[in-house]
């Protein structure tokens, strides 16, 4: 639909008036043989009731329609009008072609958002701001918010109901696997053979890491900063039978006897060129597993794997 | 869509109020609300015809849907012409029914109107009795026309026989225009129309 004649400053030419809504062409498209123009809006408005030019009835589709010349357009774009906000107080005069700009920034707009200064700190359309009451609106927010907090605790539940449902069944499977391990040697060697590959799949799906400072190397990490490692693994598919032991290589006093102290370590530091390292996703830390390593020196590993956490250095 | 209504309708109503016909007292227009939906115009019967000196009110009723859509438009006062009902006040005109094109505008429907009244089109009927007597006494027609413009519209020409036969059935106590399509029906022959309108009461 076009613009309101009465925005524009002087008289806007016949040419440029859409013969449907009788505003200023907005966004305008011609029919191909009379060449009569209209606004995108408007003559698909109309073409969805009958396919003829509304000024001569000659037959037009909806995909005959073409846009207008260029000089029109220039035409169009040279109009100054006012701003769609004038009533609301904004005294700007614009070009056409800068209308729509001006409009995403224009601070008389209505239902520009605005952060309510009178305590809540909501954002709401500034011409909602004088009716608009802080204790209501939070009371309001409360209340959905409270049914939200309901609904969630509700499904807790019955989250909860099937995770100990799941937990009571996998007791029962581990038992009974753990029985089956005992029993039977078979089956003790095609656990282990699982587990071991298991190990492997995992240590593939991770990504190389290359330490560039060896000097970085916490070697007595906080419980805090171990969680974050383990949160990690954990997340990283680390197979539930070697996070425990992975973890507790994480501190220098489970270390191997090349790295049990500082003095053995800068005393090893050129073998750590050797370690294949996978990054721990996230962390600044890596892993040395046991079966990417089989190349290193006993001394220099341990069961399943060693976890090195560094204050920086990781790529 | 209602917005593009009003704001085409008063564009219009400015135009029309602008427009030379409405200087040489050809058309009226008038606004009956204030929501831009319901307005009176008004014709003068053209030079030459049977309507000439006739002022004749129309109904202008703009859907919401304008100018995708026509206005409604009827005839308040009543004319005997073969394509308006002379019972409804109904038009039947291209322009206001599958001919109507958006960029059509009060003005130029008001012209048509009246173009109409100098030009009827028998063939596309709105009221078959009046499109008869058009084809087969065309000059009873005019007369009759007139005497309706005399009757209704204010026009200049009494036809003095019609207006007798008219008033020996008000003294029969038959109403005066159910007397007048009675006897314009039957072409203004007293004793059908009188049996006309005295079967039908029964
Ligand atoms: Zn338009
Ligand atoms: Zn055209
Ligand atoms: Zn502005
Ligand atoms: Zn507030």
């Amino acid at each position: 639909m076009g613009f309101e004649i009465k925005r524009f400053q002087g008289d806007v030419d016949e040419e440029l008036i859409c013969p449907i809504c009788s505003g200023v062409l907005e966004d305008p498209l011609q029919a191909p043989a009379c060449e009569h123009a209209f606004c995108r809006a408007c003559i698909t408005e109309w073409i969805s009731r009958q396919p003829t030019c509304p000024v001569d009835r000659q037959a037009v589709t909806a995909s005959q329609l073409r846009p207008v010349p260029r000089i029109l357009r220039n035409l169009l774009s040279r109009l100054c009008t006012s701003c769609d906000n004038a009533p609301h107080g904004c005294n700007a005069v614009l070009k056409l072609d800068s209308l729509p700009s001006h409009l995403v920034e224009c601070e008389f707009n209505p239902k520009r958002p605005m952060p309510c200064e009178a305590g809540c700190g909501l954002v709401i359309p500034k011409d909602e701001l004088a009716e608009h009451n802080c204790v209501r609106e939070l009371r309001a927010l409360i209340a959905t918010q409270q049914g939200k907090l309901t609904d969630y605790q509700q499904e807790l539940a019955e989250q909860r109901l099937i995770i100990n449902e799941h937990k009571r069944e996998l007791a029962l499977l581990k038992e009974f696997m753990r029985a089956m391990r005992v029993s039977n040697p078979t089956m003790r060697a095609l656990a282990e053979q699982m587990e071991r590959e298991e190990v492997v799949r995992w240590a593939g799906s991770l990504a190389r890491a290359r330490v560039t400072r060896w000097g970085g190397m916490i070697s007595t990490p906080d419980d805090v900063l171990q969680m974050m490692i383990k949160r990690s693994l954990s997340e990283s598919g680390c197979p539930p039978h070697i996070i425990d032991d992975l973890m507790e290589n994480c501190h220098e006093r489970r270390w191997p006897p090349g790295l049990s102290s500082l003095e053995t370590r800068q005393n090893n530091r050129r073998l750590y060129e050797k370690y294949v390292c996978k990054r721990v996703p996230g962390k600044q830390a890596v892993l040395v597993l046991q079966c990417d390593n089989t190349h290193v020196d006993e001394h220099m590993m341990v069961e399943p794997g060693l976890v090195m956490i560094f204050a920086h250095g990781i790529e | 869509m209602a917005n593009i209504a009003a704001k085409r309708i008063k564009r219009e109503f400015k135009e029309v109020m602008k427009s030379e016909e409405v200087a040489g007292g050809a058309i009226k227009l008038e606004l009956l609300d204030n929501s831009w939906t319901e307005l009176q115009g008004e014709i003068a019967g053209p030079p030459d015809t049977p309507y000439e000196g006739g002022t004749f009110l129309l109904e202008i009723k703009v859907p919401e849907t304008y100018p995708f859509n026509p206005p409604k438009i009827r005839f308040m006062t009543k004319i005997w012409h073969p394509n308006v009902s002379s019972v409804t006040g109904a038009i039947c005109l291209d322009i206001l029914k599958d001919q109507w094109a958006a960029a059509l505008t009060l003005r130029t429907v008001l012209l048509s109107i009246q173009a109409l009244l100098s030009a009827a089109e028998p063939n596309d009927p709105q009221d078959a009795v009046v499109a008869k007597q058009y084809k087969e006494n065309p000059t009873l027609f005019a007369l009759t026309a007139r005497h309706w413009t005399h009757a209704y519209a204010g026009g200049p020409a009494a036809i003095r026989d019609f207006d007798a036969k008219v008033q020996r059935l008000l003294d029969m106590g038959v109403d005066e225009h159910q007397a007048r399509v009675a006897l314009s029906t039957y072409d203004w022959e007293l004793e059908r129309a009188t049996e006309q309108l005295f079967n039908r009461e029964e």
